[in-house]
């Protein structure tokens, strides 16, 4: 017995409770696909009666024909829902979801930006220990004995290692590449120095310095005017002014410090300048002979330029840091930001 | 050093300029002017004198002259000129110096002085220069130093015997100084004596015992030079830094001496109403001579990259007080205060400064074209950071000191101690990254879920080396390893090998690195017991690697290895072993059996627990085959899967499954 009505009641029932299109799907496939229900009455025709095949052949056609419109429009609506639903739940306010990236403190990315510019000015890189002779870190650098120039940089001595101390500056580096190189010399170095003082917001026991050397026939103060000058322009980016001060190193003679204008205020004075339109930036001057001595090069023949400024210090200007002990703090909240 | 602006202006004719231009001046010509104040009808104004120039400018007559120098002017020396009366200093005391630590000693005498109220000007200088008025002469001893630069000190007369020496002290000799407190002394410190005991330390401090006091009538007046080396000792021996000493200790010109006794001498005449004793006692056994440096026009003008006329170097030369006389190049004849001027790059500082080093052009160096060289270590060391970046960590910057606590926590011996520091914080020098690191998880911990960071630093044992370490709270050993063998990748190390090793910091689970057969580092979970100590919520993984050994095998070329164009076929099985068994070992055998077609393995899954037999495991492997040179079939792989499959399960205790 083929009861086509109760078949189609049943079909279009279903269709009309399917609500998703997956549902659709599968009543496709049960009712009109190739094993369908509507595939059964069609291969049960021929044991029909005579009479009764003609009708029976009409009216699975109909039913097949009705089965695929309705399927086909609900199929169309659903799909047309599903896609409306989308694009209406779509809020690109949404917080995304960060990718696991770390970061580089930000005295690795400044050691880089500093010494990226001046090796595009043709200097190399170089390094040299932390833990230093008295001679390198002294003596060689035309530090009399037991004067009060000595007490300029609060020492680390090394306990029972005589005359080794914590380096206070990255200048010992200087003496060790005179030794080995001949000039024209032209080096930056970059390092961990030591100064043996209490903390505070610009005082740390270690912090970075980045140390320069250009030794050659005819350096000048001029010639370093023009370097340091390109250089502060560089880093800071933008039209900065230099000037440079009377100062006193004893590995230096002449000797200056070097004020940059403010590059918060562009020189018309603020709380970061202190008023003043200024900011010190390095100390530098011209080789001291004894120094060029001391490091087995004849200073009758060559003389040059050395600088040195305080990394850390650089970098709380440019990026606004007011306290240099968050470098050393390992202060995630702090790290991350860089 | 603080200045008073109304007695630097006591020295000219002339006003000058405000106080704030005067000091922007002296910025750009001099050194450092740390404060400008106003304070009463004068001003103050702090100036950073380095220590070249303390010989000579911490003193006003000193930055006087710079002034004159810098502007041009005419300066009046102070008044030295007195009128003696007729008793001589000799009839009351004797000088006796037998060392060779005092190139000089003057002594000289007034009677008859009233102690009495300081002069007001006197006065309100000294306490602008922030010192407090005691009495006129002690005022006037304080007074001089400051306008002159000459220590003095004032001696009771009447409390002092008949013969004053400079001798080294004797071991454990006692003196109670001006403040009240008993100092105890050696042979290297010097000391002023009569007859009997010490009554000063030389250059340092006055005794007590010859204290000047309301009674006092005779006074004897000491002006000397002491070697600066043995006075900074002697000082910072005892603790005991003064204004004498601190001028003392830079080294003084002995010419000021004589002049500076004379001047206090002046002073006391007029305000302490004295009378000078005739003469004076003043052993200067060896003069000093004036120098005379040569300075050729030349080398000036190539040091200082500008052409600065011989006319005008002449004037900046004799405006400082020098005297120039010209022969082939310039002959500078240098006064004696100027002890800081000894060779002829000294003399072209002169010239800089005062010709202004804003006046000098920039000009480009000329250079030759030269490749420029970065240290290896330092590039690999960028390198790491990187990777370390690309995989979620974060670059600390931690001390490079640990304090007793670390010390005992870690069971470290041998380390690096500090002989003075600031702080027990930096007694010693850390070894190791790693209880920085630890340290860091800590502090972070409460705020953060997922830590993950690194660092790159000198570390200090025998030798100094860079340490490279990592940390991470929230990964596992597998994830940590797989950090590390990114690293060593991108560094082109292979070869890598791990090998379980139990070490201090992370007791068992823990392995070495190896590079073929040298270890490199070690990675490992921290121990419970640190842990604990250390008050740790997490259980950080850490590795730490030698970065010496690293830069030995990184290598910066890479070859191309070329790729098979025929597809990959994967298979997985489940292989149940021994607990005790190692991958690796599972990896080896697979290897061996199938040969070069099993291209890669990997494990899916790894299981352990109720679902299978107690002391066993279950690895999920899955085999990826693939040929060089061709499709392989079907049965080529079931043939290479068996393969493997009989030599795992010939193994006693192994059972594979396949999937």
């Amino acid at each position: 017995m083929i009861d086509i009505d109760n078949l189609r009641k049943k079909a279009l029932s279903e269709i009309k409770k399917a609500d998703t299109l997956k549902k659709i799907k599968e009543l496709e496939k049960r009712y009109i696909g190739k094993d369908g229900k509507v595939s059964d009455i069609f291969k049960k025709i021929p044991q029909a009666g005579k009479e009764k095949r003609a009708k029976l052949g009409k009216e699975a056609n109909k039913l097949k024909g009705e089965l695929e419109e309705k399927l086909k429009n609900k199929r169309l609506k659903l799909e047309k829902c599903e896609k409306e639903e989308k694009v209406e739940s779509f809020d690109p306010t949404l917080p995304g979801k960060k990718p696991d990236l770390g970061s580089l403190h930000p005295l690795t990315t400044a050691r880089k930006e500093l010494t990226d510019i001046f090796v595009g000015m043709g200097f190399s890189v170089i390094q040299g220990p932390d833990m230093e002779t008295g001679w390198y870190n002294f003596d060689a650098l035309n530090f009399p004995k037991d004067h009060p120039a000595r007490d300029m940089q609060d020492t680390l001595f090394v306990k029972g290692e005589k005359e080794k101390v914590m380096r206070t500056h990255t200048s010992p580096v200087q003496i060790r590449h005179m030794e080995e190189n001949d000039p024209p010399i032209k080096v930056v170095v970059p390092g961990r120095v030591y100064r043996n003082e209490t903390t505070d917001a610009s005082h740390e026991i270690n912090f970075y310095q980045l140390e320069g050397l250009m030794i050659d026939k005819d350096i000048s103060v001029s010639n370093f005017k023009s370097v340091i000058t390109q250089f502060v322009n560089e880093y800071f980016d933008g039209d900065v002014n230099v000037r440079l001060r009377p100062s006193f190193f004893p590995f230096t003679e002449p000797s200056f410090e070097v004020d940059m204008s403010c590059s918060v205020c562009d020189g018309s004075g603020c709380s970061v300048c202190s008023q003043t339109g200024w900011l010190e930036v390095l100390g530098a001057g011209m080789v001291h002979p004894n120094v060029i001595k001391n490091s087995g090069l004849n200073p009758e023949k060559w003389q040059g330029f050395a600088f040195g400024m305080g990394m850390d210090r650089l970098v709380m200007i440019k990026y606004g840091i007011d306290d240099v002990r968050l470098f050393y703090s390992g202060e995630l909240r702090f790290l991350e930001q860089f | 050093m603080k200045f008073s602006y109304n007695w630097l202006n006591s020295f000219f004719e002339e006003d000058l300029p405000k106080p704030q231009k005067l000091a922007d001046k002296l910025m750009m010509r001099f050194f450092e002017v740390e404060e400008v104040k106003k304070v009463g009808d004068d001003a103050l104004i702090d100036i950073d004198i380095l220590p070249n120039r303390a010989s000579d400018c911490f003193s006003h007559l000193g930055v006087a002259r710079e002034i004159a120098a810098i502007y041009n002017l005419s300066l009046k020396e102070p008044e030295i000129e007195f009128k003696s009366g007729s008793k001589e200093l000799t009839d009351f005391v004797d000088l006796k110096i037998k060392n060779e630590l005092t190139p000089r000693y003057v002594l000289r005498g007034i009677k008859g002085i009233e102690i009495k109220e300081t002069p007001e000007f006197i006065k309100k200088r000294l306490e602008v220069c922030g010192l407090q008025s005691i009495n006129n002469i002690v005022d006037i001893t304080n007074y001089v130093m400051l306008e002159m630069g000459q220590p003095l000190h004032a001696f009771d007369g009447g409390k002092v015997g008949d013969l004053i020496q400079v001798r080294a002290a004797k071991k454990d000799e006692k003196i109670i100084t001006l403040d009240e407190e008993e100092k105890s002394l050696d042979g290297s410190i010097l000391v002023i004596a009569d007859d009997k005991e010490p009554i000063g330390i030389a250059g340092i401090k006055g005794g007590k015992g010859t204290e000047i006091d309301e009674k006092t009538d005779l006074i004897y007046l000491e002006a000397a030079n002491f070697d600066g080396k043995t006075i900074r000792k002697g000082s910072k021996k005892l603790k005991l830094q003064t204004d004498a000493s601190i001028r003392f200790s830079h080294g003084l010109d002995p010419e000021l001496a004589e002049k500076a006794s004379r001047r206090a001498i002046k002073l006391m005449e007029k305000y302490a109403n004295g009378k000078p004793l005739k003469g004076s006692l003043d052993l200067y056994p060896d003069p000093v001579t004036l120098k005379t440096i040569d300075l050729s026009i030349k080398k000036t003008e190539s040091l200082l990259g500008v052409k600065i006329s011989e006319e005008k170097i002449i004037k900046i030369l004799e405006s400082l007080g020098f005297e120039v006389k010209k022969e082939s190049d310039l002959e500078v004849k240098i006064p004696t205060e100027r002890r800081d001027i000894s060779i002829e790059e000294d003399l072209i500082e002169e010239i800089g400064r005062l010709y202004g080093y804003e006046n000098i052009e920039s000009k480009k160096p000329k250079a030759e074209v030269e490749a420029t060289k970065k240290p290896e270590d330092l590039f690999w060391e960028d390198r790491l950071r990187e990777v370390f970046k690309a995989s979620g960590f974060t670059e600390a910057y931690n001390y490079t000191f640990i304090d007793e606590k670390v010390k005992e926590i870690f069971g470290y011996d041998d380390l690096v101690e500090m002989k003075n520091p600031v702080s027990a914080q930096y007694r010693y020098l850390r070894p190791r990254l790693i209880p920085h690191l630890i340290k860091n998880i800590k502090d972070n911990e409460k705020r953060f879920e997922d830590i993950k960071i690194f660092e790159i630093g000198k570390v200090f044992s025998k030798k100094e080396e860079i340490s490279v370490g990592a940390i991470a709270s929230n990964l596992n050993f597998r994830e940590m390893k797989g950090v590390l063998n990114s690293l060593l990748t991108e560094l082109n190390i292979s070869d890598v090998g791990y090998e379980r090793s139990s070490n201090s910091w992370a007791g068992e689970k823990a392995a070495k690195v190896l590079v073929g057969n040298q270890e490199i580092g070690q990675i490992g979970e921290v121990s419970k017991e640190l842990t604990e100590k250390m008050k740790l919520e997490s259980k950080p993984i850490v590795f730490q690697l030698k970065l010496e050994k690293i830069v030995k095998l990184a290598s910066k070329t890479k070859r191309y290895k070329k790729f098979s164009r025929f597809p990959v076929a994967m298979k997985d099985v489940s292989v149940l072993v021994p607990v005790k068994v190692n991958f690796e070992e599972v990896l080896t055998l697979a290897n061996k059996a199938a040969g070069e077609d099993l291209i890669e393995t990997d494990l899916f899954d790894l299981y352990q627990g109720e679902k299978i037999p107690e002391g066993t495991k279950n690895l999920g492997l899955r085999f990826h085959f693939q040929a060089e040179d061709k499709t392989l079939s079907k049965e080529e792989i079931d043939k290479l899967l068996e393969k493997i499959i009989s030599s795992l399960e010939a193994k006693s205790g192994w059972k594979v499954r396949k999937k």
